[in-house]
């Protein structure tokens, strides 16, 4: 069962992504691109979250990485909206 | 300690991004800007709580659960969109 909520956070997260990203390439919107960024990391992390608490043994701990790579696709979408976007 | 902190810097991000979409929502009155908000609080919220809760915990599902319909948001709010302009 968490598995497959696992395996979901990471689909979604991915379709969401490509889906921002192809929108970006059709209308050239800065703001899309910047979304379709975060996604792509925050796909990241979610991999690494099945893969973590999926796969891996509970002895190998992915929870920074997976905290780390949530923050750098925070990061990119605050950039975008401060500097970029808006 | 350093992962407490991590989660709330997270958890502040997300906020001020929600914050950002709720201001163009309110200006543009473009539905989508108002899913991605939704989104990004829900986002914020799931930072914040898994932030409070011991790694242990069985409620670590629920939180999982809730970033997924965070992320369905998005999906729905980009088909919402998609359809609006088809119908245009």
């Amino acid at each position: 069962m968490a598995e497959a909520v696992y395996i979901l956070c990471a689909l979604t997260s991915v379709a969401c992504a490509v889906l921002l990203l192809r929108a970006w390439k059709r209308t050239q919107s800065r703001l899309l691109l910047w979304s379709g960024l975060c996604f792509v990391g925050l796909a990241v992390s979610n991999v690494l979250l099945f893969v973590d608490l999926g796969l891996l043994p509970p002895t190998i701990d992915l929870y920074m990485p997976r905290q780390l790579s949530t923050l750098a696709a925070v990061s990119v979408l605050l950039y975008g909206l401060i500097w970029d976007a808006t | 300690m350093l992962r407490s902190m991590l989660n709330g810097a997270v958890a502040m991000g997300w906020l001020a991004c929600a914050l950002f979409f709720l201001r163009f929502w309110k200006q543009s009155n473009e539905r989508l800007f108002g899913f991605f908000s939704l989104s990004f609080l829900m986002q914020a919220l799931t930072s914040a709580a898994s932030g409070l809760i011991d790694a242990q915990d069985e409620r670590r599902n629920y939180i999982y659960m809730a970033r997924l319909v965070g992320f369905l948001i998005i999906l729905y709010a980009i088909w919402d969109k998609n359809r609006g302009n088809r119908r245009r």
